[in-house]
C-alpha cells in the first residue's frame, strides 16, 4: 500500500514540478515595446471617479484614431523610478516623476519633451493653458512644472486651486475682503455668527495637513514665491523670521478668539466635518478655508445645499500686495517616456480643448486650459482664481522629505494647542530639517 | 495574473516540494543500515522546520540588526548613528517615555484588576455571568475597540450637544467637556485605559483558572485556624498564584511594549502619544529603513529578557509537574 502511495505521489510531484517549470517559463517574457502607431500604454494613479473621467476622455480618441490605449492604474508613485533604475520597460505615457528626479531623467533622455510630442501644436498649448502652469518666472528651470532648460517635459491636463474661503451666502452678505487684515477685521456677530473662522485639522495619521494648507497660503503671499520654494527645498530655516511670521499669522486664524469652539475643537474635528457650523443655526462661524473639493462634504451634512446659491467662496485675500498672484494649487500632468507615433497623437489629443472639456464635464476638477465651460458654479469661479494666478505654487509639505512633512504637520497641531510653544517647535523643526534633507 | 501564479506556486508548489522531500528522503533512508537510520531520521524530519525558521525568523533578525548599523540606502556603515538618533531626538524620546508609561500602568492595572476581580468573583454566585461581561472586550480586535473608544472620547465645543459618551456624562453633572485625546494630561491615560479595558478580562481568566486549582482544604484549614479572608489572600492565595501572576505580568509587559493599534487608531501619535512601535512604523513609512531597524532592535532587546523569564518559569512549572 505504502509502495503504491509513494509511487503515485512521486509521479504527482514530478507532474507538479513540470507545471511549475512551465509557469516559470511563461511568466518570464512579454512586455515588448515597439514603436507602435496602433497601440499606446499609459499609466496613471487614478481610481474611482477620476479614473472614470479619464476613460471618458480616452473614448473619442480611440474611436476616431483607431489607436488602442492600454491604461494601467499604478498606485505606487515609485514604480516608474524602480523601472527606470532597473532599465525595464516603461509605459509610453505616464505622470512626470517627483521633483527631485526631473532633471536627471531629462539628462538621461528618459523624458521626451512636450515640444517634441506636440510638434506644431505646441504654440497653441502654451497659448491656451494657464500661464502659471507653463511659464517660469525668470529662470529657465521650474522643476515643479517640469521645465528644464526652457523646455517643457510635463503636459498639464488638470489643475486645482486651494486656499479658498467658503461661506454660507445666507449668513455672510458682505463683500469679499481684499486684504487679510480686512478679513480679520470682520465682526462675525454683525452677521449673527459666533466666530470668524471654522477649522478642522483631524485626519488620522495625516492630521495637521489642513493647517499646512492655511500656513502655505499665508507664507507664499506674505514673503513671496522665492522664499516659499526655497523653504520647501530646505534652504530656509523654520526659525527664519519669515516662516515664524507665517506661523504667527496662521495662529490668528485658530486663536480662541477667532475660531469656532477654540483650539480643542479645531484639533478634535475631522476636516470633512469642519464646515458643518457654517450652516448651523445659529451659525458657528463665517468662513472655512479649504480647497475646491470641500462642497462634497458640505452636502454630506446638508444634502439640500446648492453650490452658488447656498454657499460660495472668495480667493485668498492679499497679505502683501507685492506677492499678489501667488496661488496655491496642484496639477495633474502627463509625460512622454517612449516617443512613438501613437504616443504623440495621444499627447496632442490631451492638450486639446475637446479632451479637457470632457474632464471638466465629469466634474471635480479644473482643466489646464483657460477657456473651458463649467456647469458647476464652484469651478466656474475657481477658474477665475486660477486665471489670476501668476505662479501656481505647490503645497509645501507634499514636496518636502516625508519626515519633514510629518514634523511640519505635527508642529502645526502643537502650536494650535499651545501657541506659546512656537519657538521651541520651530527650533525642533530646524533639527528635523537639518537631518532629513541631508540623509535622504 | 502574476500574483495568481505566485499564489498558486506558494499554495500548491511548496507543499508538493515538501512532500517530495519526505517521500524521496524516506526511500533513501530506508536503504541505509539500521543504526544510521535512527541517527539520521530525526535530523531529516526536523530540517524543513529549521529551514523555515531560519529563512523567516533568524535571517530577518540578523538582517535587521545588520541594517540598523547601515545607512538608509544600505551602502555604507554608519556605526551607532541610528541608535544615537533614537536616544537623542526629542520625538523618539517622547515615545520612549510613553512606552515606559504603558509598561508600568498598563501592566499594573491589567494584572492588578485581573487579580482582584478573579478573587472577588470567586466568592459570588453569579461568577460566570460577571466573568463573561469582563471578558467580552478581549475578543474584539484592538482596531475595533479603538474605534468604539474614539466615539466614547468624542469632543464637541462647550455649549453644543456632546456626542461623546464621556463628555455627555460629564455634561450631565454640569462639567465642562474635556478634549480627552488632545489634552496632554488626559491623552496618554486615556489610551492606556483603552488597553487595560480590552485585556483585563484575559488576565482575569488566567488568574481565575489558577485560583480554582488551589485546594479548598488548604483554605478551610486556614479559616479553622482563625485567619480572616484578607490574611488568607495575603498569605496563601497570592503566594500560590505568584507563578501565574509573573507569567501573566511578563506577557502584559511584552504587550505594553508592542502596543501599536490603539495609539495608531486613536491619535496616530499626535500630541506626544507616540510609543516605540508607532515610532518604528513612522520611520518605515517615511522610508528611514535603517532607523526603523534600530528602533526594532531596541524593542527586541527590551523584550528578550522578559521572554527568557517567561520560558524559565514555564520550564520550572513543567519540572514540578
Amino acid at each position: 500500500m505504502t509502495e503504491v502511495l509513494a509511487r503515485l505521489s512521486s509521479r504527482a510531484i514530478a507532474g507538479g514540478l513540470g507545471v511549475l517549470l512551465l509557469i516559470a517559463c511563461s511568466s518570464g517574457g512579454g512586455n515588448n515595446q515597439t514603436a507602435s502607431s496602433t497601440d499606446v500604454t499609459v499609466w496613471s494613479a487614478w481610481g474611482g471617479n477620476e479614473l472614470k473621467a479619464y476613460q471618458d476622455v480616452l473614448k473619442p480618441f480611440e474611436s476616431s484614431t483607431g489607436i488602442k490605449v492600454h491604461l494601467t492604474t499604478v498606485r505606487d508613485a515609485n514604480q516608474l523610478a524602480i523601472n527606470v533604475d532597473a532599465g525595464t520597460s516603461l509605459p509610453d505615457i505616464a505622470p512626470g516623476p517627483s521633483v527631485d528626479k526631473v532633471k536627471a531623467w531629462v539628462e538621461k533622455g528618459t523624458l521626451k519633451s512636450v515640444e517634441t510630442a506636440l510638434g506644431d501644436k505646441f504654440g497653441d498649448y502654451i497659448a491656451n493653458t494657464y500661464p502659471a502652469l507653463t511659464t517660469t518666472s525668470g529662470s529657465s528651470d521650474n522643476l515643479y512644472i517640469g521645465i528644464v532648460g526652457g523646455k517643457h517635459y510635463e503636459l498639464m491636463v488638470k489643475t486645482q486651486v486651494k486656499g479658498l474661503f467658503w461661506y454660507n451666502k445666507k449668513v455672510f452678505t458682505g463683500t469679499a475682503p481684499k486684504t487679510f487684515d480686512e478679513l480679520l477685521a470682520i465682526n462675525p456677530s454683525q452677521y449673527g455668527a459666533q466666530k470668524l473662522f471654522c477649522a478642522g485639522l483631524e485626519s488620522g495619521g495625516a492630521s495637521g495637513w489642513p493647517a499646512s494648507d492655511q500656513i502655505d497660503n499665508i507664507i507664499m503671499r506674505q514673503s513671496g514665491d522665492k522664499l516659499y520654494t526655497d523653504w520647501i527645498q530646505g534652504k530656509v530655516k523654520f526659525t527664519d523670521p519669515a516662516i515664524k511670521l507665517g506661523y504667527q499669522t496662521y495662529l490668528k486664524e485658530v486663536s480662541a478668539q477667532n475660531v469656532y469652539g477654540g483650539p480643542n475643537t479645531v484639533l478634535s474635528t475631522a476636516f470633512q466635518r469642519a464646515g458643518k457650523p457654517l450652516f448651523a443655526t445659529p451659525p458657528g462661524c463665517l468662513f472655512l478655508e479649504q480647497a475646491t473639493f470641500i462642497p462634497s462634504f458640505f452636502k454630506e451634512d446638508y444634502p439640500n445645499l446648492v453650490a452658488g446659491t447656498d454657499f460660495d467662496f472668495f480667493g485668498h485675500p492679499s497679505v502683501n500686495p507685492q506677492y499678489d498672484g501667488n496661488v496655491n494649487g496642484f496639477y495633474d500632468n502627463f509625460a512622454m517616456y517612449n516617443d512613438t507615433p501613437a504616443a504623440r497623437k495621444l499627447m496632442q489629443y490631451m492638450a486639446t480643448k475637446d479632451a479637457q472639456q470632457i474632464w471638466a464635464n465629469d466634474g471635480g476638477t479644473l482643466a489646464a486650459i483657460k477657456s473651458i465651460n463649467y456647469t458647476d458654479p464652484v469651478y466656474k469661479r475657481a477658474a477665475e482664481v486660477a486665471g489670476t494666478a501668476k505662479n501656481l505654487l505647490v503645497t509645501a509639505g507634499d514636496f518636502m522629505p516625508t519626515d519633514m512633512q510629518a514634523a511640519f504637520w505635527k508642529s502645526l497641531l502643537n502650536v494650535t494647542r499651545n501657541p506659546s510653544s512656537l519657538d521651541s517647535e520651530l527650533s525642533r523643526l530646524d533639527q528635523v530639517q537639518k537631518a532629513s534633507y541631508t540623509t535622504s | 495574473m502574476d500574483q495568481i501564479i505566485t499564489a498558486a506556486v506558494a499554495v500548491v508548489g511548496v507543499p508538493l516540494v515538501l512532500l517530495g522531500y519526505i517521500i524521496l528522503g524516506e526511500r533513501v533512508i530506508e536503504r541505509l543500515p539500521d543504526h544510521l537510520q535512527t541517527w539520521i531520521r530525526p535530523y531529516f524530519w526536523a530540517l524543513p522546520a529549521i529551514g523555515f525558521a531560519t529563512i523567516f525568523m533568524v535571517y530577518p533578525l540578523i538582517r535587521t540588526v545588520f541594517l540598523s548599523f547601515r545607512n538608509n540606502a544600505d551602502t555604507d556603515w554608519v556605526g551607532f548613528n541610528n541608535y544615537v538618533y533614537f536616544f537623542t531626538f526629542p520625538d523618539t524620546l517622547t515615545s520612549l517615555r510613553n512606552s515606559l508609561l504603558w509598561l508600568v500602568f498598563y501592566t499594573l492595572f491589567a494584572v492588578g484588576l485581573g487579580l482582584i476581580i478573579a478573587i472577588l468573583l470567586d466568592r459570588v454566585r453569579y461568577e460566570s455571568l460577571a466573568k463573561i461581561a469582563i471578558f467580552l472586550p478581549v475578543p474584539i480586535s484592538a482596531v475595533a475597540a479603538s474605534i468604539i473608544w474614539k466615539f466614547m472620547f468624542d469632543y464637541q465645543p462647550p455649549g453644543s450637544v456632546q456626542t461623546g459618551t464621556l463628555n455627555a456624562a460629564l455634561g450631565a453633572f454640569g462639567g465642562q467637556p474635556v478634549a480627552w485625546l488632545v489634552n496632554s494630561t488626559t491623552n496618554n491615560p486615556a489610551l492606556i485605559f483603552v488597553g487595560v479595558w480590552s485585556i483585563t478580562g484575559f488576565c482575569m481568566v488566567i488568574i481565575s483558572a489558577s485560583l480554582k486549582s488551589i485546594s479548598t482544604e488548604v483554605l478551610e484549614a486556614a479559616r479553622m485556624d482563625g485567619a480572616n479572608e484578607l490574611r488568607i489572600v495575603q498569605l496563601i492565595v497570592t503566594p500560590l498564584l505568584w507563578p501565574t501572576i509573573t507569567v501573566v505580568g511578563t506577557t502584559m509587559i511584552i504587550n505594553a511594549l508592542k502596543t501599536f493599534d490603539i495609539v495608531f487608531v486613536l491619535t496616530s501619535g499626535a500630541y506626544d502619544t507616540d510609543v516605540i512601535a508607532t515610532q518604528m512604523f513612522r520611520q518605515l513609512a517615511t522610508h528611514h529603513l535603517s532607523r526603523a531597524a534600530a528602533v526594532g532592535v531596541v524593542l527586541f532587546l527590551a523584550i528578550v529578557p522578559l521572554l527568557v523569564v517567561n520560558i524559565r518559569r514555564f520550564q520550572q512549572q513543567e519540572e514540578t509537574r
